[in-house]
This record gives C-alpha cells, sequence and structure tokens, in this order.
C-alpha cells in the first residue's frame, strides 16, 4: 500500500514542477528609440532578481522569464520601462527620452559639471549651432548664440582678426581677449602677420571637429584658470569615439560669396561737376599758390588723371569699388569616422577648405586632420591620444593704410581708366593703381599649426582618479612676399621678403579628483592640482634687393640684402589649484576654488598671485513646495564671487630695457622702454548672480544673470611727455568697472512627431565705466580717452555743428560754456562723443522642423556703439584732395541761404575735414547671420540606399543687415590704429552655399 | 598602489622643479643697470643717439621739410595727400600735426640720450682724450636738436640779446627713471640760445680736428656759425665759417652735383646723417622724389616761382638741376634721388655763404673778399659772377644755393621778410606746442594763436 502512494505522490510532484518549469519561457524581442533606430547597451534585468542581459549591436535581446514576470528595460537618459510577460514571446520595446533628467553636461576646466548643479555663469554651445556655416572661421559662428558675448569679424579679408569680448571691456591694453582652451591645451593666440593688418590665429580650427564650446562668463567659473581667465575662458572640446559600430559622417558644401554691401561714389560727370566747382570756389586760395586760373588748373588735373581719354565726353567712367571687391566662393568637404568597443574608442576627420574671398587678391585654403583615440588599459586605467595638423595658405593684399590695397581703389577718379589700351593696369593714376600691385606682387602667409595631448587617467579607489595631461601647441608660420619692378613705389628693381616664427607652447598638468557621495546625500566633488605652461618663440625674417628680373622672386636671387633679423623670447606660468563642489540633497549647491600663479612676466617682487571664488545655488523646485508644482518645472538661484588676473602683457613689460640699433653698420644702443618696477597683475572681482527657470515641463526655459567686474591696477601704456624723452610707460594706473544684466530663454513653441519649433533669445547689456585714473587726470590716445566716470576708450573729438547757412563754411561748437561756433577747429573743445563698443547685443535663433524639412535662422544685433571713420577727411571731404568721394558730398552748399550738412566744395580748402564728430557715426544694426533651409532622406528611402543619414541643405551667412551705417560694414574695423575705427576696410562677405551631410 | 605612489612623485616634481623657470631674461635687450655700468655701453648709447636723431621725425627729413614748406610762398607746390606737411604748406597747422608731434618727440629723445651720457662720463676712464670726444659729440647733438627745436618752435632771436620770449623746455639730465614728476615749463628763448652755445663752446674744445663720419671740431664750428648767423652776430658767425673753411680740410665739391646724393662724405660735408640701404632713412628722398627715384612721385614740385629766382639760367647749372617727374608731371629738384644717399646738414656751400655775407654786413673782409667769394661758389656752378652785392642779392644767393635744405624760414625770419602775406613774426608761422605735450605736461605753455 505505501509504494503505491508515495509513487503517486512522487508522480505527482513531477507533474506539477513539469508543469512550473514548462511555464518559464524564452522572451525575446528588438529595442529600439523613437526614431526607430536600434538601440544597443539596453539593460534588461528581471525584476527582483539579478538576473539580466543586454540588447546587442541590432538592438536584440533575450532572455528567460516566466509568465507574470517583469522586464525592467533601463539605459541612462531614457525612460525606464516597465513591462510584464505575457503569453506573447516577443517583446518589442521603443524607449523615449527622459527629459527631465536628461542632464546637460559644460566642460568647467579640469572636469565637467552637470548644467543643472552649476552655480556659475557658463554657456554651452553645441557641435549642431556651429557646423556647416560657410565661413572659414569657427569663432566667427558663435556670434549671437551667448548672451553677454560679442563676436566681431574685424572685416571682410579671408584672415581678418576676430574680437572676441566676453561681457564687455574689462581691461584697456592689456589683452582683451579670452582665454581659448582646446582639449585642455591653452592656445597661442598671438597675431604674427608682418605685413601691418592682423591673422586670426584661430583659423587653424576646423568647425566638423569640435563637440562643444563652453564659455565660462564668471570669475568663479574663469578662476581655475587664474591669471589668464580676466576676459572669461572660451573652453573647446573635440570629438571623441563612442562605442560602436564605426560610423561615417561627410560633409560637403559649396557657397558664393559678394560684398555685403556696396557705397555710392561719385561717377565721372558727378567728378567733374563737384571738382570743377570746388576750384572754382578756391580761386584766392590757388592764387596765393602762384594758380592764377583755377578752371584751367583743374581741367589740367583732369587730363593728367584721365591719362589722355576724352573725359570731356566722358569716355571713361570707372567702377573702382567693382574691381576691388569682386564676388568668391567658400568650399568645404570634410569626413569624419568614429567608433570604438569596450576598450578603445576613436574618432578621425580631416577636413578641406577653399576660400576665394570678396576682396581681388585674397584667398584661403585649409587642411586639417585630427585623429582622437581613447584606449582602456584596464577598468582603473584610461588613456588617450589627441592629435590635430592644420595647414592654412592665405594670399594676402596690403594692409588698410598702405596706398595699395583694393579698398584704397575707391579713391580714384572715376574718369581714370583702369587698363591701358594694351591691357595692362594704368600706372597714371592719382594714387597708384593696387591692379599693379595685384599683377606684380605678391604676398603669402602659411600657417603650419600641430596641437597635440597626451592623458592618462588612474582610478585608484571609486570615486579618486588621479590625471595627467600633457599638451602641446606648435604654431609655425612663414610669410613669402615679393614686389616687382612694376608695382607700385618699386625703385629698387624688386624687393622680396621672407619671415619665418615658430611658437610653441607646452602644457602639463597635474590633479586628483575625488567623487564622493557621503551618507544623508551630500555630494562632494574635489579636484586639487598643479599646472605648468612654457612658451618660447622665435622669429627671423630677412628682406632683400635688386633682383635681376622679377622672374627671380625668392631672396637668394637678391644682389643686396638690406634688412634682416632674428629674435627669441619666451614666458612661463606655474600654478597651483583646488577647487571643491558640494551638493546637499541635490538642491543646496556650493563651490570654492583657489588657484595660486606666478609667472616670468612679472618683476621679482610681485611674481605670484592668489586667485579665489565661490559660488552657491540653491534648487527651489526641488523644496516641498514647489515640487509638484504644474508651472514651475525648474527654479534656481545662484550667485558667484571670484578673483582672476590679467597677465597679457608684454613679457618683460617691467623692466627698464636698452635694445640694440645700428648707425650707418656701427652698433649703438637705444632705450626702448622705462621701467616700472612697481608693475604688477591686473586683478578683477566679479561678482554674478542670476535666476535659471523652466516652466510648463521645461517647454520654456532661460536664465536672467546680473553682473558686476571691478578691475583694478589696469595696465596700460600711460603717454608721458614727449619732452622727458619717452613717450609712454606700462603702469597700473585705475580701475575699470563693468556690469550689466544678462537674459536669455528658450522655448519649445510647438511639440509634435511632425512639427517642432523653438525659439532661443538672449539679451546682454553691458555698462562700462572708469571709476579712477592716477591723480584722476585724463589719458587720451589720439581719438580716443580715458576719463574717469566715462566709458572706457570713449571718443574723444571737437563737434561738428554743420554748416554756416550764409556762406558754406564748417562750423565747430565751441563747447567751452558760451554756446557758440567757430570755424577754427583749432579753437573748439573736444566732448566725450560716443562709445566704441555696444551697449546692447543680442541673438534670436528660430528652428522649425517640419517631417523631414528642417529651417533655422539666427538674427544677431549689436546697438549703442559709435564708429569714427578715419578715412572720411579723405572720402567725404567735399572734394579737399582729388579723391573720389562719396555721393552725399552732393548735398554740398552752394548758394547762401542753403541748409545742409555738407559743407562748401573746396579745392585743398580743409572745409570741414578736421578730425571731428562729422566722420562719426552710430553703429547699430541687426544681421541675419545664419539661414539654413534642409532636407533629410525620409527613413525608407535611407534604409535601401544603405545611409543612416542623408541631409541636403542651402544655408546664407550675413545676407541681411538692417543699419542705418553709411559705411561698408558696422562690424568691419580698421586693421590698426585707434579704437573703434574704420579706415579703408573691407565689408563683410555674405554667402549662400548648397551642402550634402552623409552619415553611414 | 604602486602606480599611485608614482603619480604622486611626478606631481611632487612639478612642484619643486618649476618655480626656477619663472626667472627667464629678454634675448634681444638689456637693463637700464647693465647699460649705464661700462664705458663700452656709454660709447653704445652716444652712437645710438645718432640713429635717434638720423629718424624720419627729424634729421632724417622732416626737419628740413617742415622749414622748407613753412618759408615758401610760390616757390614750390605741394601735390602730396598727407594732411601733416599740407598744413605747413597752408600755414595752418593743426595742434595734432604728426610731423610737429614726431619732430618734437623725437627731439627729445635724442636730447635725453645724450644727457644720459654727460651724466654717466666719469665711467670713461680709458682716456682723456675719449672722454672728450665723447663729451663733444653728445653736447654736439644736444646743441644741434635744440637750434632746430627753438627755431621752430619759438619766435625768431631778436638781435642784441634779453630774448624773454618762450622758448622750448630745456632737459639737461637723462631720465631713466620716469616714476617722478615730469612736467617742465618752457625756458625763454634767451636760456635756450646760451645753452647752445654754452654746449658747442664745449664742443668746439673738446673734439677732435676730425672723427670719420661722427661730429668733429669743424662740424660743432660750423653749427656755431649757423647758430651766430640766425642771432644776427655776424662778427662771430663769420669767424667761425672763416675757421671751417680755413681749418677744416673741407671744400667746395668740384661740381655742384657731387655735394648731394653721396654714399658717402663728400669733400664738402661737413657733417651729414649717415644712410645706407640696412639703415638710416631719407625722408627727402620720399617727398621730393620721383617714384623710380624711391620716393613718392614728386609731392614737392618746384614752380616758377622758385625757378624765376636764377638770374643767370642759361649758365647756371643750379637752375637746371632738376627732371620732371614721370608719374605726375611735376618738376622735382635732383638734390634728392639717390633713396640711400646721407642727407647733408653742414656743407661747404653755407659756410661761404655765412661767411660772404657776414664780412658783407661787417664791413670786413675775413678770409675773403664777400664778392669775390660769392662768386667763387657761383662759378663752382658756372653761373656768371655778379657786379655788386647787396643784401637782397645775398637772401637770393642762399636760395638757389640752399633750397630744399632746411633753411627757408629761417632765412626769412632772421631778414624779417614777409612770407607771402605774413609778417615774419606771425604766429602762424610758429609750430605749436603737440597736443601730446600739453595733454601730459601740467607746466607747458602753449603759442600765441593756437
Amino acid at each position: 500500500m505505501k509504494t503505491k502512494f508515495s509513487g503517486i505522490l512522487t508522480l505527482l510532484l513531477v507533474f506539477v514542477v513539469q508543469i512550473s518549469f514548462a511555464q518559464e519561457k524564452t522572451i525575446s524581442g528588438t529595442i529600439s528609440d523613437q526614431s526607430g533606430m536600434p538601440l544597443p547597451g539596453v539593460n534588461i534585468i528581471l525584476k527582483g532578481t539579478t538576473t539580466g542581459t543586454q540588447s546587442d549591436f541590432d538592438g536584440n535581446y533575450s532572455i528567460n522569464a516566466s509568465v507574470g514576470d517583469v522586464l525592467t528595460f533601463t539605459y541612462l537618459g531614457l525612460v525606464t520601462q516597465e513591462i510584464t510577460v505575457g503569453a506573447s514571446n516577443t517583446i518589442n520595446v521603443t524607449m523615449t527620452e527622459d527629459i527631465s533628467v536628461l542632464d546637460e553636461v559644460v566642460v568647467v576646466g579640469f572636469g565637467t559639471q552637470s548644467k543643472r548643479k552649476l552655480t556659475d555663469n557658463v554657456v554651452n554651445i553645441k557641435s549642431t549651432d556651429i557646423a556647416n556655416v560657410p565661413n572659414p572661421s569657427v569663432i566667427n559662428n558663435i556670434a549671437g548664440k551667448a548672451a553677454g558675448v560679442q563676436v566681431s569679424q574685424g572685416n571682410g579679408k579671408v584672415e581678418a582678426g576676430l574680437n572676441v569680448r566676453i561681457r564687455g571691456q574689462s581691461s584697456i591694453s592689456a589683452g582683451t581677449q579670452p582665454l581659448y582652451v582646446l582639449d585642455g591645451i591653452p592656445l597661442i593666440n598671438a597675431d604674427e602677420s608682418n605685413n601691418g593688418a592682423p591673422t586670426n590665429p584661430l583659423l587653424t580650427l576646423s568647425p566638423n571637429e569640435i563637440e562643444s564650446i563652453d564659455i565660462l562668463k564668471d570669475a568663479s567659473s574663469a578662476a581655475i584658470y587664474g591669471a589668464r581667465g580676466a576676459n572669461g575662458v572660451v573652453i573647446i572640446t573635440t570629438k571623441k569615439g563612442k562605442e560602436g559600430k564605426a560610423k561615417f559622417s561627410v560633409n560637403l558644401s559649396n557657397g558664393v560669396s559678394s560684398r555685403a554691401n556696396s557705397r555710392d561714389w561719385l561717377n565721372a560727370a558727378q567728378y567733374i561737376e563737384l571738382y570743377t566747382e570746388a576750384a572754382v570756389n578756391s580761386t584766392a586760395l590757388l592764387a596765393s599758390f602762384g594758380i592764377a586760373d583755377p578752371i584751367a588748373f583743374v581741367e589740367g588735373r583732369f587730363d593728367r588723371y584721365a591719362n589722355g581719354t576724352d573725359w570731356r565726353n566722358l569716355a571713361v567712367d570707372t567702377d573702382w569699388e567693382d574691381l576691388a571687391l569682386r564676388d568668391g566662393y567658400t568650399r568645404d568637404a570634410d569626413f569624419s569616422v568614429s567608433g570604438g568597443n569596450a576598450t578603445t574608442t576613436y574618432f578621425f576627420s580631416g577636413a578641406y577648405n577653399d576660400t576665394k574671398g570678396i576682396v581681388q587678391g585674397n584667398n584661403l585654403d585649409r587642411i586639417s586632420v585630427r585623429m582622437n583615440i581613447q584606449h582602456k588599459l584596464s577598468d582603473k586605467f584610461n588613456t588617450g591620444m589627441n592629435m590635430n595638423y592644420s595647414r592654412v595658405d592665405i594670399d594676402r593684399i596690403a594692409n588698410d593704410n598702405a596706398f595699395v590695397t583694393p579698398l584704397q581703389a575707391i579713391a580714384q577718379p572715376a574718369i581714370s581708366p583702369a587698363f591701358l589700351d594694351n591691357g595692362d593696369p594704368n600706372p597714371n593714376t592719382l594714387y597708384p593703381n593696387f591692379l599693379l600691385q595685384d599683377k606684380n606682387a605678391f604676398y603669402n602667409t602659411i600657417i603650419r599649426r600641430v596641437t597635440g595631448r597626451v592623458f592618462a587617467n588612474y582610478t585608484i579607489i571609486d570615486g579618486l582618479t588621479v590625471n595627467t595631461d600633457f599638451g602641446y601647441d606648435l604654431y609655425g608660420q612663414t610669410e613669402d612676399s615679393f614686389t616687382g619692378r612694376l608695382a607700385p613705389f618699386q625703385s629698387t628693381n624688386g624687393e622680396a621678403f621672407a619671415s619665418n616664427v615658430n611658437s610653441e607652447s607646452y602644457n602639463f598638468s597635474n590633479y586628483i579628483s575625488y567623487d564622493v557621495k557621503l551618507p544623508q546625500d551630500h555630494d562632494l566633488n574635489v579636484v586639487v592640482g598643479t599646472e605648468f605652461n612654457r612658451a618660447k618663440r622665435r622669429f627671423t625674417s630677412v628682406t632683400g634687393i635688386q633682383f635681376p628680373t622679377d622672374d627671380f622672386q625668392t631672396i637668394n636671387s637678391a644682389a643686396e640684402i638690406t634688412a634682416g633679423s632674428g629674435s627669441l623670447t619666451e614666458y612661463s606660468f606655474v600654478s597651483y589649484f583646488a577647487r571643491a563642489t558640494y551638493s546637499y540633497k541635490d538642491k543646496y549647491l556650493f563651490k570654492a576654488s583657489v588657484r595660486r600663479d606666478g609667472s616670468s612676466r612679472f618683476g621679482k617682487n610681485s611674481q605670484f598671485g592668489t586667485f579665489t571664488a565661490f559660488s552657491g545655488g540653491w534648487i527651489l523646485s526641488e523644496e516641498d513646495f514647489l515640487r509638484d508644482s504644474e508651472t514651475i518645472s525648474f527654479l534656481k538661484l545662484r550667485a558667484s564671487y571670484g578673483e582672476v588676473g590679467n597677465a597679457e602683457i608684454g613679457n618683460f613689460a617691467a623692466l627698464g630695457l636698452f635694445q640694440g640699433v645700428s648707425y650707418n653698420q656701427r652698433p649703438g644702443i637705444a632705450p626702448t622702454q622705462p621701467g616700472n618696477s612697481q608693475l604688477s597683475w591686473e586683478s578683477s572681482q566679479q561678482t554674478d548672480v542670476g535666476v535659471e527657470f523652466g516652466l510648463f515641463d521645461s517647454r520654456i526655459t532661460g536664465e536672467l544673470a546680473y553682473y558686476n567686474k571691478d578691475t583694478d591696477g589696469l595696465l596700460f601704456a600711460s603717454p608721458l611727455p614727449g619732452s622727458s624723452g619717452a613717450s609712454s610707460i606700462n603702469q597700473n594706473i585705475g580701475r575699470l568697472k563693468s556690469k550689466g544684466i544678462e537674459f536669455s530663454f528658450q522655448t519649445k513653441n510647438i511639440v509634435t512627431k511632425d512639427l517642432e519649433w523653438t525659439t532661443n533669445f538672449n539679451i546682454g547689456q553691458n555698462d562700462n565705466n572708469i571709476v579712477s585714473l592716477p591723480d584722476g587726470n585724463d589719458v587720451i590716445t589720439g581719438r580716443n580717452i580715458l576719463r574717469e566716470g566715462e566709458v572706457a576708450n570713449a571718443f574723444y573729438l571737437i563737434e561738428y555743428a554743420g554748416v554756416d547757412p550764409a556762406n558754406g563754411d564748417a562750423l565747430y561748437n565751441l563747447n567751452d560754456g558760451s554756446g557758440g561756433t567757430t570755424t577754427n577747429p583749432n579753437s573748439a573743445e573736444r566732448i566725450i562723443a560716443g562709445n566704441p563698443f555696444p551697449e546692447w547685443i543680442g541673438g534670436l535663433t528660430n528652428t522649425i522642423r517640419y517631417k523631414n524639412i528642417d529651417f533655422s535662422f539666427t538674427l544677431q544685433g549689436e546697438f549703442g556703439a559709435s564708429i569714427y571713420n578715419g578715412g572720411g577727411r579723405f572720402q567725404s571731404a567735399n572734394a579737399d584732395f582729388f579723391d573720389n568721394q562719396s555721393t552725399d558730398q552732393l548735398r554740398r552748399w552752394q548758394n547762401p541761404g542753403d541748409i545742409t550738412d555738407v559743407p562748401q566744395a573746396r579745392l585743398f580748402g580743409g572745409n570741414g575735414t578736421a578730425n571731428s564728430t562729422r566722420y562719426l557715426e552710430s553703429g547699430d544694426f541687426i544681421r541675419l547671420r545664419n539661414i539654413t533651409l534642409g532636407y533629410t532622406l525620409p527613413d525608407d528611402v535611407l534604409n535601401k540606399m544603405g545611409f543612416s543619414n542623408v541631409r541636403v541643405y542651402l544655408s546664407g551667412f550675413n545676407l541681411l543687415t538692417f543699419t542705418n551705417y553709411d559705411g561698408y560694414d558696422p562690424e568691419s574695423r580698421a586693421d590698426s590704429g585707434g579704437i573703434g575705427q574704420v579706415f579703408y576696410s573691407a565689408p563683410a562677405a555674405k554667402t549662400v552655399a548648397l551642402g550634402l551631410n552623409l552619415t553611414f | 598602489m604602486k602606480k599611485v605612489y608614482l603619480f604622486i612623485v611626478l606631481i611632487v616634481f612639478v612642484f619643486v622643479g618649476c618655480e626656477d623657470q619663472l626667472n627667464l631674461e629678454p634675448a634681444q635687450s638689456i637693463s637700464v643697470e647693465t647699460a649705464l655700468s661700462s664705458e663700452e655701453n656709454i660709447r653704445n648709447i652716444l652712437i645710438g643717439a645718432y640713429d635717434e636723431a638720423g629718424q624720419a621725425a627729424t634729421f632724417g627729413g622732416r626737419t628740413h621739410i617742415i622749414a622748407d614748406l613753412l618759408g615758401t610762398d610760390d616757390q614750390v607746390s605741394w601735390n602730396g595727400t598727407f594732411f601733416d606737411p599740407r598744413e605747413f604748406f597752408t600755414k595752418s597747422i593743426l595742434i595734432d600735426n604728426g610731423f610737429v608731434g614726431g619732430h618734437w618727440n623725437n627731439s627729445y629723445e635724442v636730447i635725453n640720450q645724450v644727457n644720459i651720457v654727460i651724466d654717466n662720463l666719469d665711467i670713461i676712464t680709458s682716456s682723456t682724450a675719449e672722454k672728450d670726444r665723447i663729451e663733444g659729440e653728445a653736447k654736439f647733438l644736444r646743441a644741434l636738436t635744440y637750434f632746430d627745436l627753438v627755431r621752430l618752435f619759438a619766435q625768431q632771436y631778436q638781435v642784441g640779446g634779453g630774448n624773454t620770449q618762450l622758448g622750448v623746455p630745456l632737459r639737461l639730465t637723462g631720465i631713466i627713471d620716469y616714476s617722478n614728476a615730469l612736467s617742465i615749463a618752457r625756458s625763454n628763448v634767451e636760456e635756450v640760445y646760451t645753452q647752445i652755445l654754452n654746449d658747442l663752446a664745449d664742443a668746439v674744445a673738446k673734439l677732435p680736428a676730425s672723427n670719420d663720419f661722427f661730429a668733429d671740431q669743424y662740424a660743432a664750428r660750423a653749427l656755431q656759425a649757423r647758430v651766430y648767423f640766425q642771432q644776427g652776430n655776424y662778427a662771430d658767425a663769420r669767424d667761425a665759417a672763416n675757421d671751417v673753411l680755413t681749418n677744416s680740410g673741407h671744400s667746395l665739391a668740384p661740381t655742384f652735383a657731387g655735394a648731394f646724393n653721396n654714399d658717402v662724405d663728400s669733400v664738402e660735408d661737413v657733417f651729414a646723417f649717415q644712410v645706407t640701404s640696412q639703415t638710416g632713412t631719407n625722408q627727402l628722398i620720399t617727398f621730393y622724389a620721383s617714384e623710380g627715384n624711391g620716393g613718392r612721385g614728386g609731392d614737392i614740385g618746384l614752380e616758377a616761382g622758385y625757378l624765376g629766382l636764377f638770374d643767370d639760367p642759361a649758365n647756371d647749372v643750379r637752375a637746371s638741376f632738376n627732371y620732371v617727374s614721370p608719374n605726375n608731371g611735376e618738376t622735382l629738384t635732383s638734390k634728392y634721388t639717390n633713396q640711400f644717399g646721407n642727407v647733408p646738414v653742414l656743407r661747404a656751400g653755407e659756410m661761404h655763404l655765412i661767411r660772404a655775407e657776414s664780412n658783407f654786413r661787417e664791413g670786413t673782409f675775413v678770409g675773403l673778399d664777400p664778392l669775390v667769394e660769392v662768386n667763387i661758389l657761383r662759378g663752382r656752378s658756372s653761373a656768371t659772377s655778379l657786379g655788386a652785392l647787396t643784401l637782397d642779392l645775398l637772401f637770393n644767393e642762399r636760395q638757389l644755393e640752399l633750397a630744399f635744405e632746411g633753411h627757408l624760414i629761417h632765412d626769412y625770419k632772421r631778414t624779417q621778410r614777409t612770407v607771402g602775406t605774413l609778417p615774419f613774426n606771425s604766429n602762424s608761422l610758429v609750430l605749436p606746442i603737440p597736443q601730446s605735450e600739453l595733454d601730459t605736461n601740467e607746466l607747458i605753455e602753449q603759442n600765441a594763436g593756437y
């Protein structure tokens, strides 16, 4: 009996077990993202157990589970999903972005921080914002994208220097440009041009390599760069490989450019009319020079300038502007491949840019290659190397102040033919004919830049990492030029110039970073380290004259070497830094940092400086009273305070120096620099207070910030009385305050599957003011003044008061309290007449996507700046010299009773041509910086073609400018000379390009 | 753990090993202390002062051009487009004129450099002769510079002394420490001339009779002649010029052309600033020469007002010592056609004219009879002899011989003639103190009329 019962029991047990085993099955499926792309690396866990798996490269997974089990699917940045196993054996999952958790990461120098918990003021610009813009200079493309950051292209030359000002002017003559850091390497940013016009050293950067640009705007963020952070820091991070199958990307674009603006100049008939009148009006003056018949005199000049053509019948009417400014193009081609596996990731890229500038004779081409590799030697040991080589080849033209620059062609009278009958350029023009220079001379600059970085980090224990970073930047530039016999001013049978500069900088930094989460919600990150930076520059040049013929163009063929130079210079920085970032419950935030910098640039007694900073923040939206708010999804208050320094002065500015000179080839020495043993750092203290908000589930996000920068001990070459034997001395002379507000917001206006529209707006206001100068005295340099209580480098000019209706004399306000006017410029008092920098700058970007079509545009505007036209005294001088005039001079006074702003035309009379506010204009403008329309091929077509993305687009750059400014371009400034001035400066180029993006 | 230690060692190494990298010395300069510590360097500073004085802003050419354009009425035309020289031509000078500011600043740079030499003469111990030579050269340069400063920036010296009109600031000690107060008032014209003559007396006493192309005793003597002449002290002018002509070994070049465009000083050059293709500058070329000769094409053209002064154009080579510019059709002087030629400052031709006119005015015959002397000078240029001398003829002869060499306005002021419609003492014929000095020097006073 017993045996039978146990047998049945066993059978039952087996049966039950069989049934339960039979219920566990294999569940499989594919996991993809919102757009249908497979997602590898998603974690799938059987809830309540440690059983799990990961999806493979094609997004497929398979796991054993029973009906009723819950499978959890998790992936960083995507919403976690829990799905109960049902009858089906296939569970496909679509994972969506988790907007509220998606943490933007910003690079803050020696580490990264999440934007959400950041207490400093840092703007992050992504690669998509700066990619695919038809312009060779990548930094140019951040204009209008960050509040308070003003980017001005110097002028329309392809190699033009850029001026980037973060939160206005915080220094006067120490460097004003921010520190550029590329993957941890502080970049050499010196203009090495030898022809009087600046070259932008950052032309070597290619946009396709850049992942993001982070701009550290306040002192607390920049303090980690200590003595070099006073003007802000622009951190450029290049792309890295990601684990996964190799991803290829190819971009091609071809654009045409033309001048963004033209001006109107007198044609032949107008020129003859105006100058004949001007000569007659100057009858008495001409008689005093012994010229009895003014009309015969001026007609003799017309004969000369017309070079034998029949000017009386307007036989020649040359449009010189059209010869100087031509149509150009910009062509880009780049490719990149990135990929990797769990231990090694890589990014390789190459890019080529070919730009023909809009000024005759100005061209650029650039190639750039990069290799970024990271390798995990073990779980704890990570190393990597970045290397980049870039070569830029530029055909250059003369600087703005040279007579042979194409832009000065506008001064040629329209009656002068540009070419002789045989096709050669006409050498008998009023001014040297730039076409002769274009044909018979060249100036070529080649920049070869190598940047590299080798790094390693080792995780000792969880959260404690030791980092070491070695960076290298080599900027090499050669310039070669030859001027042939037929070029203007050539009298030595040809002249050649060759120069070579090698500037290298290496940077070695070592730091330990410790990330720890202490119990009960304390998050701490500490970074402690040192940095050493050393740079050396070696320069040589040679000039030779007397060539056998113009076919010989290199120095070897010069019969006489007339000049040569060779010099060495160097500087170094030694720094120690520490930073601690702390947060409690993810809502109370605090950060402090300190950096001690020493530099060879300062005298032994003041060689080191210490820079501290701290900041704090409070995320109100995490508090109970706001956590469940429907309206406010994010609210953070933050404040920061820090000290930074400015070390950008010459390498030996504090020393009294004598240099070698030559007199008839005998050596001598002469003093070149008065010494100042008191010279020390320019130090800047900055306070920043801000609010960041997100409304309606982050449909609307934005931030509002107020800042106050106080710079003490401004470095300046103060003018000395000429009678003392030196004209200036380096001093720390005063205090400058710069304050303002910045506001930016982003709105996701429409977010649906087929239509998305987001708007991005930013505006910054800057108020700058000189608080004190030594002894309260004004410092005047040319047409700019430093005066207590006024804007730095304000324009200081006599005030033009229009024209006397009775006799056509130019009038100036006396400004001596009497309220009267005078015709003598020497009697008029100068007044503060304007600000060379804008008070308001802003940008507006709209991005719209409808199904597969994308459209975006960026408008950029600047308000409050004035521009002084140094060329106005020649170009708009109511026929003073024989230069061609702007057509507005036809409004000249002619008869008693005429009311006009242009004085009577008087040849050689200097009527109204003194430096005055007559040539000062408001430079307010709004510019359509960028507009793009693109179309991405639909998925099914892509799949058939085997590409993962194909996009074709049309892009425009600088297409429209709205301004009242009469000059060529409200952004152009002169190559050299006073601040805020233009002098025959080229207008910017406007470009329309067609492009193609391919990813596979 | 080993790897951790390695990193810590590395960091410590960085900490310790790098701070001495902060002591870097400039490679192309020396400090002030080094510059003033050896005899060789004091000599170097003196040579540097010649280089400074020969710069474009002063004796490289603009000093001459300012004087000639200020003095011209209808002798030349101005065809260039630069504002600064045109203001001298039209005699309406703005206080921010670049040539004015440049001349002032560069002159005082020279003065400061020679002051530094003079202050440190005690370092020169190799021989008394060497110390005297250096002192003499420094004082010559100082006198030369102050003379053109006071002639251009102040009213003309009144014969007989007692000149209380504003002159220029007298800096007589070198400044190397700029932390002290630097404002200085203008001394009066009498004080400036006294200083000039004291310096020249020292220079004459201390300089050797010949000194290569640097200043020698006769250069100082020739300059003395010019200074006395400008002061109307014709007796002393005559004696100084006579000393140069009799004892220096300098004499007229065989041809008029031989006096100009020389790469190496000719027998006629008593003192000239040296220019080579590699050093120095000749701004006279820039404004007086055609493009083919290295200039701008002929900014200053000769007019009938000048060419008509020649009484014997058929024979006088000086009347045709010019050429037509292929660039603008103007008549240009042939005195400046070698862009690397030296810039003459004092030459024998000028000494002859000083001696002759001084003899004439004093009624003496020291050295040569004045009429004979003038005719010898004219004879060098194949011009026919004059029958008799008058002050007007002597004034004219200076223009025939010395035109475009920086004498014109000074001759008009010395003889109290009218320039165009302006009297010799018009405020418009005196340069304004530059704006840059007014802005930084609290004690300086501007000239009347500006």
